[in-house]
């Protein structure tokens, strides 16, 4: 179904950004603009105007596969010890027979860094 | 301080400067909660607050040279004593904010990107070569210009290139501000002072470089002042409006801190 | 397969009750997106039409600084509206609605907005009343609905309320100024107080629907978008406020309140709840002037809309 509109108006885009360099890319919140460009300058002020931030992203939500209820709840699934380190929990006391402390996971990922 | 005249210059340079920002922040001020959308409105409310702290900026250094407390600077001088140009003191259309306000967005676009632009080569020059306190200002000034380039170019470009309509309304929008513009550039009586004593660089440079930034097609009509001069203390009725309201607490009861 | 209302309704209150948040994209029965709709934009409104009495404030203020903060303060109640009206338009997309209808429905009084917002401010005390005292009525209510089964709701509200602590500071700054001041300043504010008074406790709306014929509460607080009710928000607001008005040396116009020990709970005089629903269907002091305005607004900017928008058409998929 498609319905006419008498007025013109603008559309959604969906604002993320980078507080710092080092930060992941959030989701921050949406705003109406005309286009990309309005929606960038729009977007600076209506949410980083007090807030420290390293880099903004707009894009336009029609672009943007969300997911339904229905594919939300399909993304459970059963659990799966084999590739989890909670899988492998009996090793502590294994080593231990052995006379050895298991490597923890710091130690695993430690690498060279003292 | 090196003279009693570099001192004038400066003085009456910095007032410039800082009544300029007041006047258009005060203008700004006017449109919050009417700007075209509710996206715009906040942050076009974003450039007026940085305005009037820039002016905040400028006034503070004119206390620092004894020229009074920048509350008493802001709200107790008579109209003659600012120094802004005519086209900031200027409405935003007709009515009041209170009272049936008819404002043209095409004339704030305008008005606030040829303000902004010639602004951010004022500020250019005295980064240069100027009073060093006020060369200081004129650097933390400066972060924000950016935003406010990019904020009323967008608007600018976007508008004149849409309908004809809006084309229309902006074309007259830039006939009306031409009009005006040259008063933002010019000086007043201490101009050549002010250039000699190296405060800043001279009108004719400042121009230039402004129509160089926009093209010959934008900037074809001569920058004028056709209501006179502000820089030299004359102003429209508008000006005595505005200072009414902005300073009607202020004034309601003389001994108080507010 | 098909899904019977009945099993959806089920499973959707179960989510409701095992505090999981509901998104935009979910399945929700309609009385609950009905429900939102109402109070979100409803809410959203009401900020963007409170902006409109501090406005007036915002030239006039009596120093810089003052300019500066009112300034700010007016920008974030716009930036509040546009979070919230987001939300609600989110949720109206499916009925095939935007912006442009909620403002419609606004001119054409059938979207309301908060009694406080009908009311005149004629004085700078009541920019220092408004910021400290109807925010802070404000905040109550809105710091009761972080927790709202709404996930986009309640992303707003955060933002939203970490804003209002600055618009409380703000006004208690202004409040205290003028308490300290001069006479002509302290009697200024005692006007304002007086002059709001009945504004504040009408707020939070009636007890029970037996004042005014109608209230959402039981069906928002079934469905977890609320979880006080009107009077425990009003009870808060006078156990918070009350205390500091009287602290300051002022009065409250109202020779009744006091805390009544034995129940725990402020006894006050009731405000005219015939006049709360004259004030909010738009017969309040102010209400055809601030709807002029908005109108106003909305109308000489047409031409940017026509100029720049893109969406002429909506698609209704659902
Ligand atoms: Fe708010
Ligand atoms: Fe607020």
């Amino acid at each position: 179904m498609v319905s006419e509109k008498g007025s013109l108006f603008y559309e959604v885009y969906e604002v993320f950004s980078k507080k710092t360099d080092t930060s992941a890319l959030q989701h921050q919140f949406s705003l109406l603009a005309p286009n990309q460009e309005l929606a960038f300058i729009m977007a600076k002020e209506n949410f980083f105007r007090r807030e420290q931030v390293a880099d903004i992203w707009v894009v336009k939500r029609e672009h943007i596969k969300r997911m339904s209820q229905e594919e939300k709840e399909a993304l459970n699934h059963l659990e799966k010890n084999y590739r989890e380190t909670k899988g492998y929990g009996y090793l502590k006391k294994k080593w231990r027979q052995y006379e050895q402390e298991q490597l923890t996971e710091k130690d695993i990922m430690g690498g060279g860094e003292g | 301080m090196e003279s009693l005249e570099y001192r004038e210059c400066l003085i009456e340079l910095i007032y410039q400067l800082a009544d300029d920002d007041f006047l258009l922040a005060y203008r700004g001020s006017e449109w919050l909660g009417l700007a075209p959308h509710i996206e715009e409105d906040v942050a076009f409310a974003s450039i007026s607050q940085d305005l009037m702290g820039h002016a905040a900026l400028y006034y503070g250094l004119l206390e620092d040279l004894g020229e009074g407390k920048v509350d008493k600077l802001t709200h107790d001088r008579s109209p003659e004593q600012f120094r802004n140009a005519i086209l900031v003191e200027l409405p935003n259309g007709t009515g009041t904010y209170l009272e049936d306000p008819s404002y043209d967005w095409a004339f704030t676009v305008v008005r606030n990107y040829f303000y902004t632009l010639s602004k951010k080569i004022r500020l250019d020059s005295i980064k240069k070569a100027s009073y060093e306190p006020l060369q200081q200002i004129v650097q933390k000034i400066s972060i924000e210009m950016s935003y406010h380039m990019m904020h009323w170019e967008v608007w600018f470009n976007q508008l004149i290139n849409s309908t004809p309509e809006a084309r229309r309304r902006m074309e007259e929008a830039v006939k009306t501000v031409i009009e005006e513009l040259g008063g933002v550039f010019s000086y007043g009586r201490f101009g050549d002072r002010m250039v000699r004593l190296s405060l800043i660089e001279s009108e004719e440079v400042l121009k230039q470089r402004w129509i160089t930034y926009l093209n010959k097609e934008v900037a074809k009509e001569p920058l004028t002042m056709k209501q006179g001069n502000g820089r030299n203390g004359v102003h429209t009725i508008h000006l005595a409006n505005a200072l009414d309201t902005l300073s009607e607490v202020y004034k309601s009861v003389p001994t108080a801190e507010w | 397969m098909e899904i019977s209302t009945n099993e959806r309704m089920d499973h959707f209150m179960n989510r409701i009750n095992d505090g999981e948040k509901i998104e935009a994209d979910d399945w929700m029965p309609d009385d609950y997106r009905e429900a939102l709709i109402r109070l979100i934009s409803m809410h959203g409104i009401s900020e963007i039409m409170g902006a409109l009495p501090e406005k007036e404030w915002v030239p006039k203020a009596p120093t810089v600084y003052r300019k500066l903060a009112i300034m700010a303060k007016v920008q974030d109640e716009m930036g509040h509206g546009q979070l919230l009206l987001r939300v609600a338009e989110d949720l109206m997309e499916p009925l095939g609605k935007n912006r442009d209808d909620i403002m419609k429905d606004l001119f054409s009084g059938k979207l309301k907005f908060h009694n406080v917002f009908h009311m005149k401010a004629p004085t700078w005390g009541d920019a220092g009343v408004i910021a400290w005292l109807v925010d802070g009525a404000a905040i109550i209510s809105q710091t009761m609905m972080l927790g709202t089964s709404y996930g986009p709701y309640g992303r707003a509200l955060k933002r939203i309320c970490a804003e209002e602590v600055f618009h409380a500071q703000h006004g208690e700054s202004i409040i205290m100024s003028l308490a300290e001041g001069t006479k002509e300043q302290r009697a200024l504010l005692q006007d304002s107080i007086n002059r709001w008074w009945s504004s504040l406790l009408m707020f939070f709306g009636p007890r029970t629907n037996a004042e005014t014929g109608h209230s959402n509460q039981d069906k928002n607080m079934r469905y977890k978008l609320r979880t006080k009710t009107n009077e425990q928000l009003r009870q808060e607001f006078l156990t918070k406020y009350v205390p500091r008005v009287w602290a300051l040396g002022l009065t409250i116009p109202d020779p009744t309140l006091r805390f009544d020990a034995e129940s725990s709970e402020w006894k006050y005089q009731q405000p005219d709840w015939e006049e709360f629903k004259k004030i909010v269907t738009g017969h309040g002091p102010k209400s055809k002037e601030r709807l002029a305005l908005r109108v106003q607004s909305y109308e000489m900017n047409s031409w940017v809309r026509e100029a720049l928008g893109t969406c002429r058409i909506s698609k209704v998929t659902r």
